[in-house]
C-alpha cells in the first residue's frame, strides 16, 4: 500500500513539474483563431509573446477594455514588435461563449489590437498554461522562455483606470527589450475564474 | 459616428453590469441597540446571496475578490478586523475558491471610547464585493445603522443572529500541528506538509474529513488541492503545494484547519512556523507534546474485522449464550446420525438467524446514530420492560431444560415426521440463531469491544459489515459442524448422558435469571420482589402445562385453562398492579459516596466537572465506567480494583476515584465512551497528576498488575 502511494506521489509531483514554470521553455500549443486560421506558439519564435486569458464579460477584463487601457497596451507593445495572443477558454455552454462570428464583431467593436484571438473553448491551452482567471497574463521571451506568469497589474479592481496601476506585463516586456532580467516574474492572477468545460 | 456608438454601447454595458449587481442583499445588523461607552459591540454585515450566487472569503482562492468594508465612523468608535465565518471550498477543481453561498454575516467588533457622550451615533460603511454565478458581477453599496450611546449595553433583536454567526468563525485553539517542507525544489512550487495528532491521539478532534484553507498572501500561494497522507494512525498529515511568487520561501503560514463532521464543519485558526526539516520522528514529535495514551493502537480495518470474527466466536462461550448453544449441540448430535443434509441446512439457517439479527441490530444502530443519539452496545438492556420479558423467557427455558415442559424451540424432541419436522427444524434453527444474538449482546467481550468501538465511529456500511462479521463468528462453529458431519464423530454419541446434559444446562440458565433479576432490581428497587413472585407463578403454570396438558391424558382442557388463569392472573396482579412494570421507579438517589463496603474504595459520582476539579487540584483520578449488567465490569471490579493493594495505592496517591454508572445509559457517559472509541463499558481511565497529560486508557479485561502500573505512571 505504501509503495503504491509513494509511486503515485512521485508521478503526481513529476506531472506537476510539466506545468508552466518560470525560466523553463513555454509549452508550445496549436489553436484556431476566430478567423479560422491555425495559430502555433512556435510560429512566433524569435519574438516576445504576451498571452492573455480573455473573457469580456468578467468585470475585471471588461474594465481594462472599456477604459481603452488594454488596447493601448496592445498597440504600444505591437509597435515594439511584441506579439499579443488572446486565449478565450470559455466553454461553449457558458453564457460568455462567443461564436467566431460574435467574436469577430466584438474584436472589431472593442478595437482589440491583438495578433490573434484563439478560440480555446475546449480549454486545452488554458489547462496547459494552468490559466486560472481572466485576465491571467504570460510573457514569453524571444528565445521561448517563460519570464512572467500572473496578474496583468497590481490593481485588482472592476472599475477605475488601469493606467494608474503598475502593469507587470509592460514592465516585463520593457525589461526584456532592455536586456535586463525580469524583476517581477510571478504574481497571483486576479479576476473571474476561467469557465472551463466540465 | 461609429466611435460614438461604440462608446455609448460600452457605457450602457457598464451601466448594465452595475445595475445587475442585485444578487446580494447587504445590510448592517448591530448586536446592540444601546451601548455603554468603553464597551465593544459587534457589527454584523449580513449578506444574502440569491440561489447559485456566491461571494468570497478573505482569501478568495484561485479567482474572485474578498468582500471589503470601508468604515465611515463617528469619532470615538473604532472598528476591528473582520471576523470571517468558515467558508466553503467551491468547485471547480481547476479554479477552486473559498466563499459563501446563500448567506454569510461578516462580524466586525466596534469599540466605543470611554468618553463618548450619550446620544445616537450613525455608523456607515462602504461595502464592495464580487458576486459570481456563471458570470461575475461586482457589487457596491452603502450600509448604515444607528447605535445609541447610553448607560447600559442592551442587546438588539439581531444579537442572536450575530452570536450564531460568531460561532462559525474559526477559533484559535491549542491544536498541536506543525508545518515543514517535504522537499526542496529548484522551481517555484514546493510541497509542504502540515502534520499533527489525528483524532486517535487528540480526543478533542473529531472529523470525517479534514482540510486546510490557507490565508491570503502576496508573496506566495498555497494551492487549493489537499492530499491527506496517513503517516501513522495517531498522526495525520496534509500535503499542500506552495507556489512562490517572489522573495524567499515563507517561514510561517497561516490558515484554517477545517474538520468536517457530518453536515457541519469546525475551523481552527493555525499560525505555524515552517521548518526545513520534518520533526525527527513525525510520531514522537507529536507524541512528545501529548504523552501517548497507553491504549492498544487503533488497528486497521481488516484487523478490526478479524477481531470482530474472533469476538463472535468467543461469544459462543459466554455464560448467557452457552446453554442455548448447548441445546443446539444436542440437536446436531441427534440428527447427525439420521439426515446429514438436513443438518447442513439447519446449520445454515441458524447462521442466517444470527446474521439477520445482527443485521437488524446494525440497522438499529445506524438508525439511532442517524437520529443523533449516540448508540451504546447493550442498549436493549436499557428498557426495563425488555429485562422483565427476557427474565421470564430465560426462566421458561431453564424450566424446559429441566424437563418441566416441552417446547419445540431449542430442545426439540426427536421428531422423525418428515416435512413437518424439517419445517419446525428450520423455524427452530432460525430462532435459535436469533436467541443466541439477543443473549450475547450485554456480554461485550474484549475483542468485541474494540471492534464495536471502531464500528460505531464509522459510516453505516462499515457498521453493518462489522456486525455481520461478529454474527459470522458466532454462527461459524455450527455451520462448520453442519458441513463436516464427519467432525461430529468427535462429538459424543447420543445416549442417556444427553438428557443429563440437558438438565445440567438448565443451571447456567438459572444463573442468568438471577443475574437478570439483579439488573431488574436496579430499575424496580425493592419491588423487584413481585417479579420474583411472577416467575414462581410462571414456573407453576409451566409445570401444570407440562404435566397435565402435554404429558397428561385426561382433563387436558382444564389444565390448559388453569395455566392460562395462572399466567394472566400473575401478569395482572404481580406485574401490572404491584410492580407497575412498564413504569418502574428509577432510583434518583444522589448519595455522594458509592462505597461498596466498609473498607471499599470511596467512589464519587463521575461527571466531567468532577474530573476537571480533581485535575485542577493536581490529583490523579481513577475513573471506572461500569454497569450492573456488565459481567466483564463486575469481574474487573472483583479481581483488579476492589483489592487491598489497589485500595492502598489509591489512598497513598491521594487519588480521586470516580464511578460512572452506565446501567441506565446516561447520555453524558455515552458521549464520553464514544470519545475513546468504545461502544460500551467497561472503560477504565487513569488521569495522571500532571493536569496537561492525557489519560491512560486501560484495556477492557484487567489484571491487578495493569491497574497498579497505571497508577504508578500516573503519580509520576
Amino acid at each position: 500500500m505504501k509503495k503504491i502511494l509513494a509511486l503515485f506521489t512521485t508521478l503526481a509531483l513529476a506531472a506537476s513539474s510539466f506545468a508552466v514554470e518560470i525560466g523553463k521553455p513555454a509549452p508550445d500549443f496549436t489553436g484556431t483563431d476566430i478567423n479560422g486560421k491555425t495559430v502555433k506558439l512556435s510560429d512566433y519564435k524569435g519574438k516576445i509573446v504576451v498571452i492573455e486569458s480573455y473573457n469580456s464579460d468578467c468585470p475585471f477584463c471588461h474594465n481594462h477594455y472599456a477604459t481603452g487601457a488594454m488596447q493601448e497596451l496592445q498597440r504600444d507593445l505591437a509597435a515594439k514588435g511584441v506579439v499579443w495572443l488572446l486565449v478565450d477558454s470559455v466553454n461553449t455552454k457558458n453564457f460568455s461563449y462567443r461564436t467566431p462570428e460574435q467574436a469577430r464583431k466584438e474584436s472589431a467593436d472593442l478595437k482589440i489590437a491583438a495578433n490573434a484571438w484563439i478560440d480555446d473553448h475546449s480549454g486545452e491551452i488554458g489547462h496547459l498554461y494552468d490559466m486560472k482567471t481572466t485576465p491571467h497574463c504570460f510573457v514569453i521571451a524571444a528565445d521561448g522562455t517563460l519570464v512572467y506568469d500572473g496578474a496583468i497589474d497590481d490593481r485588482p479592481s472592476p472599475s477605475g483606470d488601469p493606467r494608474t496601476a503598475k502593469n507587470y506585463v509592460r514592465a516585463a516586456v520593457d525589461e526584456l527589450l532592455a536586456g535586463k532580467p525580469v524583476t517581477v516574474s510571478e504574481t497571483k492572477p486576479y479576476g473571474c475564474g476561467v469557465h472551463y468545460a466540465n | 459616428m461609429r466611435r460614438i456608438v461604440v462608446f455609448i454601447s460600452i457605457c450602457l454595458g457598464l451601466a448594465a453590469l452595475t445595475a445587475r449587481a442585485t444578487h446580494t442583499h447587504v445590510q448592517l445588523l448591530l448586536s446592540a441597540d444601546t451601548a455603554k461607552p468603553g464597551d465593544t459591540i459587534w457589527a454584523g454585515l449580513d449578506m444574502k446571496m440569491d440561489a447559485g450566487w456566491h461571494t468570497y472569503w478573505k482569501n478568495p482562492g484561485d479567482s474572485g475578490i474578498a468582500t471589503t468594508i470601508k468604515w465611515d465612523l463617528p469619532p470615538g468608535v473604532t472598528a476591528g478586523e473582520i471576523q470571517w465565518p468558515l467558508p466553503e471550498k467551491l468547485p471547480p477543481a481547476e479554479v477552486t475558491t473559498y466563499g459563501y453561498e446563500n448567506e454569510v454575516m461578516l462580524l466586525v467588533p466596534l469599540t466605543l471610547a470611554t468618553n463618548l457622550p450619550p446620544g445616537p451615533l450613525v455608523l456607515k460603511a462602504d461595502v464592495a464585493w464580487l458576486e459570481c454565478q456563471e458570470q461575475c458581477v461586482p457589487g457596491k453599496t452603502n450600509v448604515e445603522a444607528t447605535l445609541n450611546v447610553g448607560g447600559e449595553t442592551k442587546n438588539s433583536a439581531d444579537e442572536e443572529a450575530n452570536e450564531l454567526w460568531k460561532q462559525k468563525v474559526p477559533i484559535t485553539r491549542d491544536v498541536k500541528y506543525q508545518a515543514w517542507w517535504e522537499s526542496t525544489t529548484n522551481g517555484d512550487s514546493r510541497p509542504l506538509i502540515i502534520g499533527g495528532p489525528s483524532q486517535e491521539a487528540d480526543k478533542n478532534l473529531k472529523y470525517d474529513s479534514i482540510d486546510f484553507f490557507p490565508g491570503a498572501s502576496d508573496l506566495f500561494e498555497i494551492e487549493s488541492k489537499t492530499e491527506v497522507i496517513d503517516l501513522h494512525s495517531a498522526t495525520l498529515a496534509l500535503r499542500k503545494i506552495v507556489k512562490r511568487f517572489s522573495g524567499d520561501w515563507p517561514k510561517e503560514i497561516s490558515g484554517v484547519l477545517v474538520c468536517q463532521l457530518g453536515n457541519s464543519s469546525i475551523g481552527y485558526e493555525l499560525k505555524l512556523p515552517v521548518s526545513d526539516q520534518p520533526p525527527t520522528d513525525a510520531i514522537t514529535a507529536v507524541a512528545s507534546a501529548t504523552p501517548a495514551p497507553s491504549t492498544q493502537p487503533s488497528p486497521s480495518f481488516w484487523q478490526m474485522l478479524l477481531y470482530a470474527f474472533i469476538g463472535g466466536l468467543i461469544l459462543n462461550l459466554m455464560p448467557c449464550v452457552l446453554p442455548v448453544i448447548a441445546l443446539k449441540i444436542l440437536g446436531f448430535v441427534s440428527e447427525a446420525n439420521s439426515e446429514p443434509r438436513r443438518v447442513r441446512k439447519l446449520g445454515l439457517i441458524y447462521a442466517l438467524g444470527v446474521l439477520v439479527s445482527f443485521l437488524t441490530l446494525a440497522a438499529v444502530v445506524v438508525g439511532v446514530k442517524a437520529a443523533g443519539h449516540h448508540a451504546g452496545w447493550g442498549m436493549q438492556f436499557g428498557s426495563p420492560v425488555f429485562i422483565v420479558c427476557l427474565t421470564t423467557l430465560v426462566t421458561l427455558v431453564a424450566l424446559n431444560l429441566f424437563g418441566v415442559f416441552e417446547v419445540t424451540l431449542g430442545g426439540r424432541a426427536l421428531d422423525t415426521a418428515g416435512e413437518l419436522a424439517s419445517k419446525h427444524g428450520a423455524a427452530g434453527a432460525f430462532f435459535n440463531g436469533v436467541l443466541a444474538t439477543i443473549l450475547a449482546t450485554p456480554c461485550t467481550a474484549p475483542f468485541l469491544g474494540a471492534a464495536l468501538g471502531f464500528a460505531f465511529a464509522q459510516s453505516a456500511p462499515v457498521i453493518v459489515l462489522i456486525f455481520l462479521t461478529v454474527g459470522l463468528g458466532l454462527a461459524s462453529p455450527y455451520v462448520v459442524l453442519s458441513w463436516n458431519p464427519a467432525w461430529l464423530k468427535f462429538l459424543p454419541k447420543p445416549g442417556a448422558w444427553m438428557e443429563k446434559f440437558k438438565i445440567a444446562m438448565g443451571f447456567p440458565m438459572l444463573a442468568t435469571v438471577v443475574w437478570l433479576f439483579n439488573v431488574a432490581a436496579s430499575s424496580y428497587g425493592k419491588n423487584v420482589l413481585w417479579l420474583g413472585i411472577f416467575l414462581v407463578v410462571v414456573a407453576l403454570a409451566a409445570w401444570i402445562f407440562g404435566e397435565f396438558f402435554q404429558r397428561g391424558r385426561k382433563h387436558k382442557t382444564v389444565a390448559a385453562i388453569i395455566t392460562l388463569i395462572l399466567l394472566s392472573g400473575g401478569y395482572v396482579f404481580a406485574l401490572e398492579k404491584q410492580l407497575d412494570w412498564r413504569a418502574p421507579f428509577v432510583e434518583t438517589g444522589s448519595t455522594d459516596s458509592l462505597k461498596e463496603s466498609a473498607d471499599g474504595i470511596d467512589w464519587q459520582r463521575w461527571s466531567p466537572e468532577a474530573v476537571a476539579t480533581a485535575r485542577a487540584a493536581g490529583k490523579p483520578v481513577l475513573v471506572d465506567f461500569t454497569a450492573d449488567w456488565c459481567l466483564t465490569c463486575q469481574v474487573n471490579k472483583k479481581t483488579s480494583i476492589e483489592i487491598p493493594s489497589v485500595r492502598e495505592k489509591l489512598k497513598a496517591m491521594n487519588a480521586v476515584t470516580l464511578l460512572g454508572d452506565y446501567t441506565h445509559f446516561p447520555d453524558a457517559i455515552t458521549t464520553e465512551l464514544n470519545r475513546y472509541s468504545r461502544a460500551g463499558v467497561p472503560l477504565i481511565l487513569v488521569y495522571p497528576k500532571n493536569p496537561d497529560a492525557q489519560p491512560i486508557v486501560l484495556p477492557e479485561v484487567l489484571t491487578p498488575g495493569m491497574v497498579l502500573n497505571a497508577l504508578d505512571q500516573a503519580s509520576n
